[in-house]
């Protein structure tokens, strides 16, 4: 089921996302991901999540108008057609996919909203990642 | 790390933890996540919860961190995460996980992870697309 006032369509302004050793250096530890070394460095499958925090424009929990106490991450998915390299300058924008509407498990209504965010290689324009976040809005409290 | 992956074989055992509040506060500095809810704890139980708690994006870079150390790193072409539960301070994981399926003809392998607690109880599911070597190539 479709919301009234869907959100679908809704795109953020583009945003500039570097890739830099040193924040890949601090992203690594702290997810414990061993190919970070002196001598070879690996992104983070995750490391996108950096991005989607420090760069994103578009704010979804804002303009979908959601009640923070009952909004969940439900998913997050990242698709590549190759692995992000410390010093690659991505230019990334984000798109509001899918945002529906289902009963929830214990009755009242959850809404799902999908938010797809493509991060290109800026000189190349060439799609590095694809990412799709799921944001969920628990059912409220029934009056 | 793993040459060629085969249908049935399984993530090598790590644990994570106990995980500490630091954990939370360097993953929220590194992820430029400062929700107050991972690292106040006061504004955490303000909200409800007993305590401060992980980030799931903690959670799903710890899993990632899991399947890249096995199947090597540069492999990645699909990584998904679904949110179960959360993660505590004192909590310890690890991860469990096994390819369920090889595509040949793709050069890739399908891999299903989840992420638990000592006590097994789930905290988050993944599944990923890997490029998988092929048996004559090296």
């Amino acid at each position: 089921m479709i919301v009234a006032d869907s959100l679908v369509g809704l795109q953020g302004e583009p945003f500039r996302f570097p890739v830099d050793e040193s924040k890949v250096r601090e992203f690594a530890r702290a997810v414990r991901d061993d190919h970070v070394t002196p001598d070879a460095m690996v992104v983070p499958p995750t490391f996108p999540a950096f991005a989607a925090s420090a760069y994103e424009t578009l704010d979804i929990l804002e303009v979908a108008g959601f009640d923070l106490k009952r909004v969940l991450h439900g998913e997050q998915e990242y698709h590549y057609t190759r692995p992000l390299r410390v010093g690659d300058r991505l230019v990334g924008r984000s798109t509001v996919v899918s945002d529906t509407v289902r009963e929830g498990r214990r009755g009242g209504q959850m809404r799902l909203v999908v938010l797809e965010t493509e991060l290109r290689d800026e000189p190349t324009e060439e799609l590095v990642v694809t990412c799709r976040a799921t944001v969920i809005e628990l059912p409220g409290v029934s009056t | 790390m793993s040459d060629v992956l085969q249908v049935g074989d399984r993530v090598p055992h790590r644990e994570f933890g106990p995980l500490r509040r630091t954990d939370f506060v360097r993953y929220a500095g590194a992820s430029n996540d400062f929700n107050p809810v991972h690292h106040d704890d006061a504004f955490a139980q303000a909200a409800g919860q007993p305590s401060v708690f992980g980030h799931g994006m903690l959670s799903a870079g710890l899993v990632a961190s899991a399947l890249t150390a096995w199947v090597g790193p540069d492999r990645v072409v699909r990584y998904r995460v679904r949110f179960v539960d959360r993660v505590w301070p004192g909590n310890v994981l690890h991860p469990e996980g096994t390819v369920v399926a090889v595509d040949e003809s793709a050069g890739t392998a399908e891999v299903e992870l989840e992420l638990l607690r000592a006590d097994g109880t789930l905290v988050v599911r993944a599944d990923a697309t890997v490029k998988n070597r092929t048996e004559g190539h090296r």
